[in-house]
């Protein structure tokens, strides 16, 4: 205990004359020592600063909670922190994280970086982060089961249909049913697959419309049908992934990385596994859910310490930060020209690959609203996939919930 | 007391000036207890009675307001009914299974140390820990207990009804170590001429466990059922990690749901309003225990 704030204590006061800059970002998974050289190559051209990196626990309910309380009571520790996608219209209303227009003006943000990721940090017309890397909800198709990859959703009942009935073990389609935001990014994907906006987001949160109770009753009857065996309604990714690479189903809906999992050595499905769009009813790429981290700055770190931290970002989302984040840990650019870059092609193929997917991904409702209501979403949702609730009844709950929380919010 | 032990002639004066003492003695106590305890407990309670969204810097004053909405709130009655279910049935369960364990492990006459070791294994991991390990046994496609079942496909944490039983199955798990623990500590605690006399006068085994034992355990007893039903009313770690409260909130408890509203949604009024509401319930089940139990504690005696 005495340590820890002798520690802390000591943390206050800069060693020299160098202005601390502190990155608090999560872990990435594998080898740490590319990203410690940026890092590196960062702090050899910034001698003025004293960088530091700490890490944040590794799940993103834990980080939104340190950040909540931490910003909310105007710690000025950190500088770049880390944000979801979705955090950003909250922590940028509250005040949390600093304008980033002078650094990052829209237009070059817009120029230079896939639109979903830019639509999600760009509100009003300013910058408040930085996309870092992005992910996109996608569909993973056994090669050796199916003709091709379905583009409607018919074609993905029938195509899994007849693989069921050649391989009566086999599962149909997987995807991710439990409790938890990995099912909101589901049921929009099911929306925008129907053709609806969802939710709409002007002065009233719209939820129950036409377009989400089609996308809910889609996916009910997908496990109602026996398409989807009853396990998704308590899978989050690695459950599917799992089962999946067992060869114990047709298709999946997943995030990229399941794609190295599937191809390791020894993988049952290594060689048998496509990527594609998710499908849609009209046959259109279905919208896959944009996902991903961006950076941004502390609004509670003073001036110059800012000024250096847009600095910092600048330099962990140049293209070159872009392609190293992509070919030492698989995180696919949210710069749109790194796709096109003739060493992501050599050496990490199906990043390329991911090109015309992530250029249609979606940002879930961009409000700041959005951590206040996706909480009362799940719950509804939940109910509605596991057929505790009808679609109607279940938006209908959920609107009445939101129209509460917003109608009492300016 | 201590007037009377020191042997000291008892004057007026002097024992106001030793309460004076005492209470100066156990002044520091008491402004920790009020620092750690009553502060965090009265600032809830007045953050209870505000509108505060963080994220809107919004925090006016609105009285009961948060209370007559947690009322009409159909959310939070079904989460306060899952917390009485899951403690009542997980309490029973688990002092039904903690008697008998413990029974066995004061029987028991060889390897007695390893066998108590092996029985608390489940207590010693950490809840999370042991959560996860439960929902990998129960993944209803290649858990081990469906493997075991013959291959059966039961969705244990995916089904409405299931899932809460499940949770309290894992719950009785962990816990019910710690129920025989305590209760051993207990029947230690019996002295064993008693029992010789007993059987010199002829008492059957059932007569003996019966008369003696049980009357003679309950205090123990009466303690673990209060610490149990306690915990059990604020659980939260195990049901996190098996659920989430899911599917469709079905296994939401109010601690849970207070989480969700304090820390996700960042609704700190109505979040204190559902910590408020909990820690009632707590303190109204440990008053409504202390009390019914003080009163057997005098009965047994």
């Amino acid at each position: 205990m005495l340590a820890l704030l002798s520690a802390a204590c000591q943390r206050g006061h800069s060693p020299g004359e160098r202005a601390r800059l502190v990155f608090k970002y999560q872990p990435l998974w594998g080898d740490p020592a590319p990203l410690r050289e940026h890092l590196a190559r960062f702090a050899a051209e910034n001698p003025d600063l004293d960088l530091r990196v700490e890490t944040l626990p590794n799940s993103t309910d834990l980080i939104h909670q340190f950040f909540l309380t931490a910003l909310e009571g105007g710690d000025d520790s950190f500088d770049v922190l880390v944000a979801d996608v979705t955090w950003i219209p909250e922590f940028a209303r509250a005040g949390w994280i600093a304008d980033l227009s002078d650094g990052f003006p829209p237009d070059g943000l817009r120029a230079a970086f896939l639109p979903g990721p830019t639509d999600a940090v760009v509100l009003g017309g300013r910058t408040f982060a930085v996309p870092w890397y992005v992910d996109v909800g996608l569909l993973y198709v056994r090669t050796d089961l199916t003709p091709r990859a379905p583009r409607t959703y018919d074609e993905l009942r029938s195509f899994a249909r007849a693989a069921m009935e050649r391989h009566p073990s086999l599962a149909g389609y997987l995807w991710q049913g439990r409790q938890y935001e990995g099912l909101s990014c589901n049921v929009y994907e099911a929306i925008w697959g129907h053709g609806g906006q969802a939710p709409e987001v002007g002065r009233r949160i719209l939820l129950d419309t036409a377009a989400a109770r089609t996308g809910l009753l889609y996916l009910h009857d997908l496990i109602a049908s026996g398409i989807s065996p009853p396990l998704v309604t308590s899978a989050a990714e690695e459950e599917t992934r799992r089962v999946f690479q067992d060869g114990r189903a047709v298709f999946m809906r997943n995030w990229p990385y399941a794609w190295a999992e599937l191809q390791a050595a020894g993988s049952p499905v290594r060689g048998r596994v496509g990527i594609a769009p998710l499908p849609s009813l009209s046959g259109q790429p279905g919208p896959g859910t944009l996902g991903g981290w961006q950076l941004a700055v502390n609004a509670h770190a003073p001036p110059e310490r800012r000024r250096a931290a847009a600095r910092l970002i600048a330099h962990l989302t140049s293209p070159e930060a872009n392609l190293l984040m992509a070919l030492a840990y698989g995180r696919n650019p949210a710069r749109r020209a790194t796709y096109a870059d003739a060493r992501l092609r050599a050496q990490a193929p199906m990043i390329a690959d991911l090109a015309p997917l992530v250029e249609h991904a979606r940002p879930r409702p961009v409000t700041p609203y959005y951590q206040l209501f996706t909480d009362l979403l799940q719950g509804e949702f939940s109910a509605a996939i596991s057929g505790i609730r009808t679609p109607e009844q279940a938006l209908a709950r959920a609107q009445r919930q939101v129209d509460r929380l917003i109608g009492w919010a300016p | 007391m201590g007037t009377v032990s020191r042997g000291a002639p008892s004057r007026g004066g002097s024992l106001a000036a030793e309460r004076r003492q005492a209470y100066l003695l156990v002044a520091p106590a008491v402004a920790v207890l009020a620092a750690v305890a009553l502060y965090p407990i009265g600032a809830a309670l007045w953050l209870s009675l505000h509108r505060h969204i963080v994220v809107f810097h919004e925090r006016s004053f609105l009285g009961f307001a948060n209370y007559r909405f947690l009322l009409a709130d159909a959310r939070f009655w079904s989460a306060l009914g899952h917390t009485a279910y899951f403690t009542v049935v997980a309490v029973s369960a688990e002092l039904a299974l903690g008697l008998p364990l413990a029974l066995i492990l004061h029987e028991a006459r060889r390897g007695r140390g390893l066998l108590r070791a092996l029985v608390l294994i489940p207590w010693a991991i950490p809840t999370v820990v042991a959560a996860k390990l439960w929902a990998w046994l129960l993944n209803p496609s290649y858990g081990l207990i469906n493997r075991l079942l013959g291959g059966a496909d039961i969705n244990w944490l995916g089904h409405p009804v299931l899932a809460l039983h499940t949770a309290i199955v894992v719950d009785a798990w962990k816990t019910t170590p710690f129920v025989a623990i305590l209760l051993l500590a207990g029947l230690q605690g019996i002295p064993e001429d008693i029992y010789r006399a007993a059987r010199v006068d002829g008492a059957s085994s059932f007569r003996i466990f019966r008369s003696i034992t049980l009357p003679l355990l309950r205090p123990a007893l009466a303690l673990a059922l209060l610490f149990r039903t306690l915990d059990a009313l604020r659980v939260f770690d195990a049901i996190y990690v098996l659920t989430e409260g899911g599917p469709a909130n079905t296994t939401e408890t109010l601690s849970l749901y207070a989480y969700k509203t304090l820390m996700r949604a960042g609704d700190f009024g109505y979040g204190a309003t559902l910590s408020v509401v909990t820690f009632l319930c707590v303190a109204l089940a440990a008053a409504a225990l202390v009390r019914g139990l003080g009163r057997g504690w005098e009965e047994a005696r």
